[in-house]
């Protein structure tokens, strides 16, 4: 909202103020400032002249060669194109060097040959109206050389609230309210205005009917002998200062009434409204055109205004299409009203017409205020037109209530809650500046609260302590210590997991941590056949197709796999994050909330003819299984995953499990060839990609391990490496297991370091080749020992159709 | 000075002029060989009065070992000043760097976030989780924002149902109601979270980022409580104490409500991060407003307590200097590596 400083000069008296100070008073007492702009500064370099003569341009019939005085030594020879220019008028004239608004800078010029030495301007170039149809012609009294700001009084500075900040204060949505606070805040009092009923004659109130409960109060006053033509030009210039494009006297002042006091009104041309007005809520859908040309679908509940049957004005909002006014009758309705604030808020926000109107009514407005503006309004008009006459009486319907009441207050609760020592004296002067008068009495006083301030805003004691405390300043308010018991606040098992595994992987793991969005697009989930899956989905998403609120986290790792493996030859990515998956078992409707890690490791792929094996599936479930042991997790069980899901190479998925926890621990797997392409992994970027998503739900149930600490041997081991020819069905498994059992328990540190398959081994072979140590807890092994279990090792995989390579 | 004095004198002089393995060996030859100065001592004894052949004997034998030691001593000196001429002759590129480390990252929120956890715990407060899908009764009603209210508007909600029963939490605030229905007044807990906006996007502007929700409930909590914890929470944030400003603020669960400011800690004439105000306006807060105490079962009357909701992603973007919100949830590798 703008609030031009010389408008809250009519109301307070702001002298020896500068805007800068103002400003910084209402942001650190009442409401936000966004900014503070001169008024059209550059009328500061517009100047007075007086137009000495006018001659016909030699050579265009249109143009007029003028000799202008601007107060200099000499007058200055300036060709002006408009048809109203005349010798004797004072005019508004644009030096050589001014700047215009659109930085448009007056350069001296020739036009048709005749030198020209400025610009006298119209009202349009000034941006101080739209009329253009000649040049602006001002008050002869206007003196020669002076700006034409100093000259006519325009200057003014004009602050922006943010109008968030004025949600709860209806009454802040006028002028004069604003002004009551800077009173407030500077101790001034408001100047009086006149906000009695004016005369009225004798005819019968003009027809008002009510018939819905949205409308508390509708005031109505008949308009006579009306003329048309502008507002008057001190009223223009400030509808101009806050952005109000000055259109017609009438609406011109309606705005100014709105502006000034913070309540919308209407005027209607009596015509428009033959049968008297009815205020009452749509039955059923119906079209309805607005002022702005705007064919608008109303649905049934809809405030309107209608004259009879045909609504004219949607309610508070806009009015109708037809019931401009301005062009036919002298006759008009003035309506004053209070609308339901919820009601109006309701269309205006389906509609997405938000107008200064509706903005004000959604505050809850003063029922009392109708009555004040209307008699404000029938008083700016007299002056204006004194021979407009109001010939009937005042409609005023409706079923309203003065919501003024009464706040019970103690001035030892306005301390506590401050944690600033004031005197009760303090703070009664504080509310009485603010219009809050006390009951006598003392320590505790009845706090009448207006009208104005008492629809929504003031409510409660807690609410007068914010009067107090804004007033006198937080800023005054001493820094005070908590005081509490000295005890570790209880943690949080959950975060402390997702600290230990963030540590492990983008430490050991290397790994970079990501945080995504929560929307997964159609497109990716599309290509993972997951559209039909249920999901959360907002219904007004950013963006087409980004309406879907993620199930699993992984999904948002593959979207970032192409461009990562852009960047980086070796990309390790993890994320933390929620998923949500949609419960229509849930009593509250709240989905099942899912906490995940994903993991992705994409690297490029191996020659097609490298004889080892190092995918980058082992190399993830090798990070994973370091993870558990970080976790002092006890060591899940991995198997083939038989429900592997559409981003998983379906053969080679596992899954790993402690118990049959389901979901499983982890799901780890190779990227699906398929979904590669489709995510751009090929070409260049084609690449070895393992996922896997860790529930964090499942590892947080999940079993401990046992103490991690084994006492050191007592007795040296034998280091070996064994070699192990199979076929390509053989398990790496089953071959650990024969090991094992040729060990008899002597078996440690088994660790498989070579998977290879090559011509030399022939076709549907392969090695496996492991290191290992033997180790007793009893004596120190022997030659013979080593030997002995490797007889027994090569008997045990001969039996099972494998064989030990002797080197 | 004896003979036997002169010649180990000489041998010695002789040795500490040796600057060669060579001329050591040459010294060695001349006194200790077979035909050297020792042997030629030796060889004279059978010439000498029996009674002067012991001690010439003796005498012998001491300047062999002395001479021996010498040469030892020399030896080794040698070795060490040639090794010692080897090593520092080996030339060294000082510039050379160190073999490439591949390292893994915490993102910029996980950092911030953790650092104002453990501020926080290290005062006494708990850390809460709340969803991000919620109830419109935690995010609204509970927060004493009933529908139609038209503070719902500046919040510009995604919903998940067409009666809008379900939606993206727009804040961390509904935690405060879920905490209370979960702790047991007097306590303190914060709330870090995702939250989510329908807006469009730009450099300043996202429809996902971080908040932190801060609650304290106890008796008697006062504004100048809330401005100590604030003061105090800065210090933490910024390592420094920062002018801060109260400034009224209007939030539907909290009266009285506040805009807290701090003095701009980049500048001190204005600068774009502050807008050339010198303040950042860093977090709303106010005083729990006692409808929203009662949403959480906690009695008004006996209970008080303030609020406050931090900037995360805001403050992550101050901290780094990071131009555009749009990089912390864009998942762009070279946006990652540099925490």
């Amino acid at each position: 909202m703008l609030v031009s400083i010389k408008w809250l000069g009519r109301h307070v008296d702001l002298e020896g103020l500068s805007p800068e100070q103002i400003c910084e008073d209402l942001t650190l007492s009442t409401c936000e400032v966004e900014g503070l702009e001169p008024f059209a500064p550059h009328m500061a370099s517009v100047r007075v002249g007086e137009v000495l003569s006018r001659e016909r341009h030699p050579d265009a019939d249109k143009l007029s060669l003028c000799r202008v005085a601007v107060g200099d030594a000499e007058p200055l020879q300036i060709v002006c194109g408009a048809p109203n220019v005349d010798a004797g008028q004072k005019v508004a004239v644009a030096v050589v060097g001014t700047v215009l608004p659109g930085n448009f800078k007056i350069k001296k010029s020739k036009i048709r040959g005749v030198e020209s030495r400025g610009m006298i301007c119209s009202v349009r170039e000034l941006e101080l109206g739209d009329e253009h149809d000649g040049i602006w012609v001002l008050p002869p009294d206007s003196q020669v050389g002076s700006s034409v700001a100093e000259a006519l009084e325009l200057e003014d500075w004009v602050i922006e609230i943010d109008n968030k900040s004025l949600t709860h204060r209806p009454d802040l949505w006028g002028v004069r309210g604003i002004a009551a606070e800077l009173g407030a805040i500077y101790d001034r009092p408001l100047k009086p205005l006149d906000l009695s009923l004016p005369e009225v004659g004798s005819d019968a109130a003009f027809d008002v009917r009510i018939e819905t409960p949205a409308c508390s109060r509708y005031m109505g006053l008949v308009l006579d002998n009306v003329a048309a033509g502008p507002s008057p030009i001190w009223m223009r210039h400030l509808l101009l200062a806050v952005g109000q494009r000055p259109i017609d006297g009438l609406v011109d002042l309606s705005n100014f009434v709105m502006l000034d006091l913070g309540q919308p009104n209407h005027v209607f041309d009596l015509a428009e409204v033959p049968g008297g007005v009815v205020v009452r809520e749509a039955s059923e859908p119906c079209s309805f055109t607005t002022l702005d040309g705007e064919e608008r679908a109303l649905q049934s509940g809809d405030l309107l205004v209608c004259s009879a049957e045909q609504p004219v004005a949607l309610a508070g909002i806009m009015g109708g299409l037809d019931s401009r006014v301005g062009e036919t009758g002298s006759r008009r309705l003035l309506e004053v009203a209070t609308f339901h604030p919820a009601t109006v808020r309701r269309t205006s926000s389906r509609l997405g017409l938000r107008t200064d109107s509706s903005a004000r009514f959604e505050k809850h407005l003063d029922p009392t205020l109708p009555a004040k503006a209307l008699a404000h309004f029938a008083h700016l008009l007299g002056e204006w037109q004194p021979d407009v006459s109001l010939p009937a009486a005042i409609s005023d319907c409706g079923d309203w209530t003065d919501p003024a009441m009464e706040i019970e207050l103690s001035g030892d609760h306005v301390r506590r809650a401050l944690g600033v020592d004031l005197a009760d004296g303090e703070i009664r002067s504080i509310l009485e500046r603010l219009g809050l008068a006390c009951s006598s009495g003392t320590g505790t006083w009845n706090v009448a609260i207006p009208s104005a301030r008492a629809t929504k805003d003031l409510t409660l004691s807690q609410d007068l302590v914010e009067e107090v405390g804004r007033i006198h300043r937080y800023g005054n308010v001493p820094e005070a210590s908590l005081v509490a018991d000295v005890v570790p606040p209880p943690s949080d098992a959950r975060r402390n997991l997702v600290r230990r595994v963030q540590d492990r992987l983008a430490g050991a793991g290397q790994m970079h941590e990501v945080m995504s969005y929560s929307f997964q697009s159609d497109d990716l989930l599309e290509t993972l056949g997951w559209t039909a899956k249920p999901h959360v989905e907002v219904v007004n998403p950013v963006a087409a197709g980004m309406s879907r609120v993620r199930r699993a986290v992984l999904p948002s790792l593959l979207g970032l796999l192409a461009e990562g493996r852009r960047q980086s030859n070796d990309l390790r990515i993890f994320e933390v994050g929620k998923a949500y998956v949609p419960n229509p078992d849930a009593v509250d409707g709240q989905p099942i909330e899912r906490h995940e890690v994903a993991l992705a490791w994409a690297m490029p792929c191996a020659s097609p003819d490298a004889a080892f094996d190092d995918s980058r599936l082992l190399h993830l479930r090798g990070m994973l299984q370091d993870l558990f042991v970080h976790l002092e997790l006890e060591a899940p069980i991995w198997t083939l995953d038989e429900q592997a899901p559409s981003w998983a190479h379906p053969a080679r998925a596992l899954v790993a499990r402690v118990g049959d926890s389901e979901p499983p621990l982890v799901r780890l797997a190779e990227l699906h060839p398929e979904v590669a392409v489709a995510l751009g992994l090929e070409g260049e970027l084609a690449c070895d990609v393992a996922l896997a998503e860790i529930s964090l739900d499942q590892v947080l149930g999940a079993p401990q391990a046992a103490s991690a600490y084994r006492p050191i041997p007592r007795f040296p081991g034998v280091k070996l490496d064994v070699a192990v020819l199979a076929s390509e069905e053989t398990l790496a498994g089953d071959v650990q297991a024969l090991i094992e059992k040729a060990g008899k328990g002597l078996v440690r540190d088994l660790e498989l370091f070579d998977l290879y398959r090559g011509e030399n081994l022939g076709q549907g072979r392969k090695s496996l080749a492991y290191h290992l140590q033997l180790q007793s807890d009893k004596r120190t092994l022997s030659d013979k020992d080593c030997a002995k279990f490797l007889d027994r090792l090569e008997r045990g995989l001969r039996e099972s159709g494998a064989e030990l390579r002797r080197s | 000075m004896t003979d036997l004095e002169q010649i180990l004198s000489e041998a010695r002089a002789k040795v500490a002029a040796a600057t060669e393995a060579e001329s050591l060996r040459a010294v060695d030859r001349e006194y200790l060989g077979k035909e050297g100065v020792v042997a030629g001592l030796l060889a004279a004894i059978p010439t000498l009065e029996p009674t002067e052949r012991r001690a010439a004997g003796q005498g012998a034998n001491e300047v062999k070992t002395a001479v021996l030691a010498a040469i030892e001593e020399r030896k080794a000196e040698l070795a060490k000043e040639a090794l010692s001429a080897q090593l520092s002759g080996e030339g060294f590129d000082p510039t050379l760097p160190g073999v490439a480390q591949r390292r893994g990252s915490l993102h910029p929120i996980t950092q911030v976030t953790r650092e104002l956890e453990d501020l926080f715990t290290s005062m006494g407060y708990s850390v809460l989780d709340g969803p991000e899908v919620e109830l419109d009764h935690y995010n609204f009603e509970a927060l004493n924002i009933p529908s139609d209210h038209p503070a719902r508007d500046s919040q510009d909600t995604f919903f998940c149902d067409p009666e809008g029963h379900l939606v993206m939490r727009t804040h961390t605030s509904p935690v405060q109601v879920r905490a209370m229905e979960q702790l047991k007044p007097p306590f303190r807990a914060v709330a870090p979270g995702k939250v989510f906006r329908q807006e469009t996007t730009d450099a300043s502007h996202e429809h996902t980022f971080h908040q932190m929700e801060g609650l304290v409930v106890g008796k008697d909590i006062s504004v100048g409580h809330l401005i100590g914890a604030m003061k105090t929470l800065l210090r933490g944030i910024f390592g420094r104490d920062l002018d801060v400003r109260l400034r009224p603020g209007y939030f539907p669960f909290v009266e009285p409500g506040f805009e807290l400011d701090a003095r701009c800690p980049f500048c001190e004439k204005g600068c774009s991060v502050c807008k050339r105000t010198t303040w950042i306006e860093l977090l709303p807060c106010g005083l729990v407003h006692p409808n929203v105490l009662r949403m959480g079962g906690i009695d008004p009357d006996e209970w008080s307590g303030f609020a406050f909701g931090l900037g995360l992603s805001r403050l992550v973007m101050l901290r780094y200097g990071i131009d555009d919100v749009r990089h912390l949830l864009g998942g762009d590798l070279r946006f990652l590596e540099q925490f």
